[in-house]
C-alpha cells in the first residue's frame, strides 16, 4: 500500500482538522476530538456542493465586481467612476506600471485565479482523478495562502474614501463595485475554507467513498 | 433466530440539495436585480456630429443641462467620410424626453474675452457638451452639434435680426444698450449668400425686450464718438466695455411715435452711429440724379446734399454717363434724399403736413414737381471747405432758371443742374485774366518810359537857361534900371520945366501938355508893370508875360 493509497479513512480512524490528533471514530457519528474539542468528521461535511456554491456565487460577483465602478473620484466639480481594470489602464498610461501590475495581480488575476484552481480541484475531486495529486494539494494551499491578498483592494478603497475627503475640491466615495469585489473575495476565501483537501487523496485510492 | 435477516441500516437520507446554495442564488438575483435596474435606468443613446471634439473624452465629459447632468459621452469617433466627429453618448433615463428634433449641443470650453469670462469652471473640469431643449415634440437620436455656443439659453426675451453692411469690432456677446442699460447680447451673425450685407441676431432680455418696437433703430455704440462744436468737445461712449469690445444701441427717433411692440425676428437696419440712427429714417428714401456740366472733382460717395442748407439726403453715387444723344461724357451724380429728415428739421406744425409728403407717394411727386417747376428747385454743386476742396450738392431756388419739366416715369427722376457759383467765378475771374493778358503793356511801359526820358532832357535844359539867364540878364537889367533912373530924373526936370510953361495960360499948349503927360502916365505904367513882373519872373524876358513856368 502506497503513501498515497493510503488514508485514515480507509484505517477506520478519523484526524481532526484543527489540531491533528488521530482517534478512532464514535459509534454512528465521528463525534469530537478528545484533545481540541472541535468537531470531527469523516469528509467536510457536504464539502464539494458547498466549495461549488461559493464558487458559483462568487463567479457571478466577480462580473458586476469588475463591470462596476469601484470610486468614484469627484474633482472640481466633475465625477469620475472608475472600474478596477479601468484603474488598471489609468495607472498603467500614467507611467507607474509597477503599481498596474501590483493591481492587476491582487484585483483581477487573484480572484479570478482561485476561482479557475477550485474549480479544478472540485472537478478532479467529482471525477475521482488520482494523478497530481501533490500539484494539486500545493495549488490548494497555494488559494489558499493568497486568499487574503485580495482584500488588498477593498482595504485601499476603505481608506481612500475615508481620508480622500477634500470637499468640495475633490473627494472619493466608493462604487458599488467594491461591495461585490468584497464579496468576492469573501466567498473564494469561503469556497477555500469549505473545500476539503484530503478529497484529493481520496480520490487517488478510491472514488469518493465519504463525499457529499 | 440465526436465520432472520439483519435489518440493513440505512444511514439517513441527506437532501442532496444543501441550504448552500441559497448564496449563489442570492448573489445572481443581487447581480441580475442590478443589471435589470440598470438596464431600466439607461436613457436613450444619441449620436451628435460635431465639426472638432475639442477636449472631449469618452466616458468623461459629461453632457450638461442647466449645469446639471444629463448623460455622458461613451464613444468619440471620427464619421465615416473622416470630416467630422461622431460623439455617442448616453443620456440619463430622467432627460430622454428632452432629446427632440431642435435640441442644441454645443461644446463648451473656457472663453475668455473682454465682455466676460465664460466657462471657466471648465478650465478645471475639462470640456463639456452643453444642451439646450428644443421646442419640437418629434423626438431623435442623431443631433448635429453647434460650432459656436448660443449666448442665451433659457432666458425669457426675444430675439431681433439687423443688418449692416459691416459688422464693425461687433461679435458674438457684444452687449446691446437702451438707455446705456444693458439689455441684451448679440448672439451671432452671418453673411448673406450674396456675400453684400451680414444679419447680425441679437437677443434682448425681458422685460427690456418691449422696448424695441417697429419704430426702434438701431446702431453701432463702439467706439467713442467726438464731435466738435460751438459749445466745445463732446465725447459720447456707451460704455467701456463697448469702446472695447463693440456694442449696440437702440432706441426710438424723438420725432417718430414708438410704435408697438416688434414681433420676435423682425428685421432692423443698423445703423452707423447715433447721429445717423436719429436722424435718417431710411424707410423713405428717394433717389434722384443730378447730371453735372462740370468737373465733379471733390465730390465724394456719401458727400452731403443739403436743401436750403439743411442736409437732407446724401450722394450715392459718382460716376461718368456717355451721352449718345449730345455725343458727349458728363459726370452723373446720383443722390438719395430722405423726405423724413424734412419732417425731422421741420416745426411741429408743419410736421402733419409734411406727414402727408412723406408718406403719400403721389402727393410727394406733385409737391416736388412743383418745387421743381415753378419754385425753380434746383441742384448746385457746392464747395463744402476751401482748404480740402471738397464739395457737396445743394438743392436750392434758382428762380431764374430756365423752366423744365420733372419726368416721375424714369426709374430715377432727374433733378436739373445750375452751374455751381464756384464755376460761375471762376468763369469772370477768367475773362477778366483775358482781358488783362490781351492789354500791349508792354508797348505802353515803353512809350512811357521814352514820354520821361524827354521830360527829363527837357527840364534839364530849362534849367540851364534859367542858370543862363540869370547870369547875363540881371546886370543888364540894373543897367536899365539906372538908365531909367536917369531919365526919370531927366523927365523930372523937363517937368519942372513944362511946368513952369505949362502954367502959362496958353491953353493949347497946356492941352498938349496934359495929353502928353497922360501918354507919359499911361507909358511909366507900364513900365511899372514891366518892372514887377520882371522882378518876380525874370524868365518872362525871354518867355513872354502869361505862359506858366516849366511844362509839357
Amino acid at each position: 500500500m502506497s503513501v498515497a493509497t493510503l488514508s485514515a479513512a480507509r484505517a477506520g480512524i478519523v484526524s481532526c482538522l484543527t489540531c491533528g490528533l488521530l482517534s478512532r471514530p464514535a459509534a454512528a457519528e465521528p463525534g469530537y476530538c478528545r484533545r481540541c474539542g472541535a468537531k470531527l468528521a469523516w469528509r467536510k461535511h457536504h464539502s464539494v456542493q458547498y466549495t461549488w456554491a461559493f464558487l458559483i456565487a462568487a463567479a457571478i460577483c466577480y462580473i458586476p465586481a469588475n463591470a462596476l465602478p469601484v470610486l468614484g473620484t469627484t474633482a472640481l466639480g466633475s465625477t469620475e467612476f472608475d472600474t478596477i481594470i479601468g484603474g488598471v489602464i489609468f495607472l498603467y498610461k500614467t507611467g507607474s506600471w509597477p503599481l498596474a501590475l501590483i493591481v492587476l495581480v491582487a484585483s483581477i488575476m487573484i480572484p479570478l485565479g482561485k476561482i479557475v484552481a477550485l474549480s479544478w480541484l472540485l472537478i478532479t475531486v467529482q471525477r475521482g482523478w488520482a494523478r497530481n495529486a501533490h500539484d494539486r494539494a500545493r495549488l490548494y494551499r497555494l488559494v489558499e495562502f493568497i486568499g487574503k491578498w485580495s482584500m488588498l483592494d477593498v482595504f485601499v478603497d476603505a481608506f481612500t474614501v475615508a481620508l480622500v475627503q477634500l470637499s468640495p475640491l475633490m473627494s472619493v466615495e466608493p462604487g458599488l463595485g467594491v461591495v461585490f469585489f468584497m464579496a468576492v473575495v469573501v466567498l473564494t476565501m469561503l469556497a477555500a475554507q469549505s473545500f476539503d483537501p484530503r478529497l484529493i487523496w481520496d480520490s487517488s485510492a478510491e472514488r469518493g467513498a465519504h463525499g457529499g | 433466530m440465526d436465520h432472520l435477516p439483519q435489518a440493513t441500516v440505512v444511514p439517513p437520507k441527506r437532501s442532496r440539495i444543501s441550504v448552500i446554495w441559497i448564496i449563489p442564488l442570492l448573489a445572481a438575483v443581487v447581480a441580475i436585480g442590478i443589471a435589470v435596474q440598470r438596464y431600466l435606468a439607461e436613457g436613450p443613446t444619441i449620436v451628435i456630429v460635431f465639426t472638432a471634439a475639442e477636449g472631449i473624452e469618452a466616458g468623461k465629459t459629461p453632457i450638461k443641462y442647466k449645469d446639471v447632468n444629463i448623460g455622458q459621452v461613451t464613444a468619440v469617433r471620427l464619421t465615416n467620410d473622416y470630416a467630422k466627429v461622431e460623439i455617442t453618448a448616453k443620456i440619463d433615463k430622467h432627460a430622454a424626453g428632452l432629446m427632440v428634433e431642435d435640441a442644441k449641443f454645443w461644446v463648451v470650453r473656457p472663453q475668455i474675452s473682454l465682455s466676460g469670462v465664460s466657462g471657466l469652471s471648465t478650465l478645471l473640469s475639462g470640456n463639456y457638451i452643453g444642451f439646450e431643449p428644443g421646442k419640437s415634440t418629434d423626438s431623435t437620436r442623431i443631433f448635429i452639434g453647434l460650432d459656436v455656443p448660443p449666448v442665451v439659453s433659457g432666458v425669457a426675451g426675444r430675439e431681433f435680426i439687423l443688418t449692416t453692411g459691416d459688422l464693425g469690432s461687433l461679435s458674438i456677446g457684444s452687449p446691446i444698450y437702451y438707455r446705456r442699460v444693458q439689455v441684451g447680447q448679440v448672439t451671432g451673425y452671418e453673411l448673406q449668400p450674396d456675400g453684400k450685407s451680414i444679419q447680425v441676431k441679437i437677443f434682448v432680455h425681458a422685460p427690456y425686450d418691449k422696448y424695441v418696437t417697429t419704430s426702434t433703430r438701431f446702431w453701432n455704440a463702439s467706439g467713442i464718438d467726438v464731435s466738435v462744436g460751438a459749445d466745445g468737445i463732446n465725447v459720447h461712449t456707451e460704455s467701456l466695455v463697448a469702446v472695447l469690445v463693440g456694442g449696440l444701441a437702440f432706441d426710438v427717433p424723438p420725432f417718430m411715435a414708438a410704435g408697438e411692440a416688434a414681433p420676435v425676428d423682425q428685421v432692423f437696419a443698423l445703423f452707423s452711429d447715433n447721429a445717423t440712427a436719429m436722424k435718417a429714417p431710411d424707410p423713405v428714401a428717394k433717389r434722384y440724379v443730378l447730371h453735372f456740366d462740370e468737373s465733379v472733382r471733390g465730390l465724394s460717395v456719401g458727400a452731403p446734399v443739403s436743401l436750403l442748407g439743411l442736409t437732407a439726403g446724401e450722394v450715392t453715387s459718382v460716376g461718368l454717363e456717355v451721352d449718345t444723344a449730345r455725343g458727349d461724357i458728363r459726370p452723373r451724380v446720383e443722390i438719395v434724399w430722405y423726405p423724413e429728415r424734412i419732417v425731422a428739421l421741420g416745426n411741429v406744425k408743419g410736421a402733419a403736413k409734411s406727414e402727408v409728403i412723406i408718406q403719400d407717394e403721389q402727393k410727394r411727386r406733385e409737391f416736388i414737381r412743383k418745387l421743381v417747376e415753378e419754385r425753380g428747385l434746383r441742384a448746385q454743386l457746392r464747395s463744402g471747405s476751401l482748404i480740402t476742396g471738397q464739395l457737396y450738392v445743394s438743392l436750392d431756388y434758382h428762380p431764374n432758371s430756365p423752366k423744365v419739366k420733372l419726368d416721375f416715369n424714369k426709374s430715377t427722376p432727374e433733378i436739373p443742374v445750375v452751374p455751381s457759383p464756384l464755376a460761375d467765378l471762376e468763369a469772370k475771374v477768367g475773362s477778366i485774366v483775358d482781358k488783362i493778358d490781351r492789354m500791349p503793356l508792354e508797348a505802353i511801359g515803353k512809350d512811357i518810359r521814352k514820354d520821361l526820358e524827354n521830360l527829363d532832357e527837357t527840364l534839364t535844359s530849362a534849367k540851364k537857361l534859367i542858370n543862363r539867364a540869370d547870369e547875363q540878364l540881371m546886370p543888364g537889367l540894373k543897367t536899365d534900371i539906372e538908365d531909367l533912373q536917369r531919365t526919370l530924373q531927366a523927365v523930372e526936370r523937363a517937368m519942372n520945366n513944362a511946368n513952369a510953361s505949362l502954367l502959362e495960360p496958353n491953353a493949347a499948349m497946356q492941352e498938349d501938355l496934359r495929353n502928353a503927360l497922360n501918354e507919359f502916365t499911361r507909358a511909366a505904367r507900364s513900365l511899372r508893370v514891366l518892372t514887377d513882373e520882371l522882378e518876380r519872373q525874370p524868365s518872362s524876358l525871354i518867355r513872354g508875360k502869361t505862359e506858366p513856368s516849366g511844362g509839357k
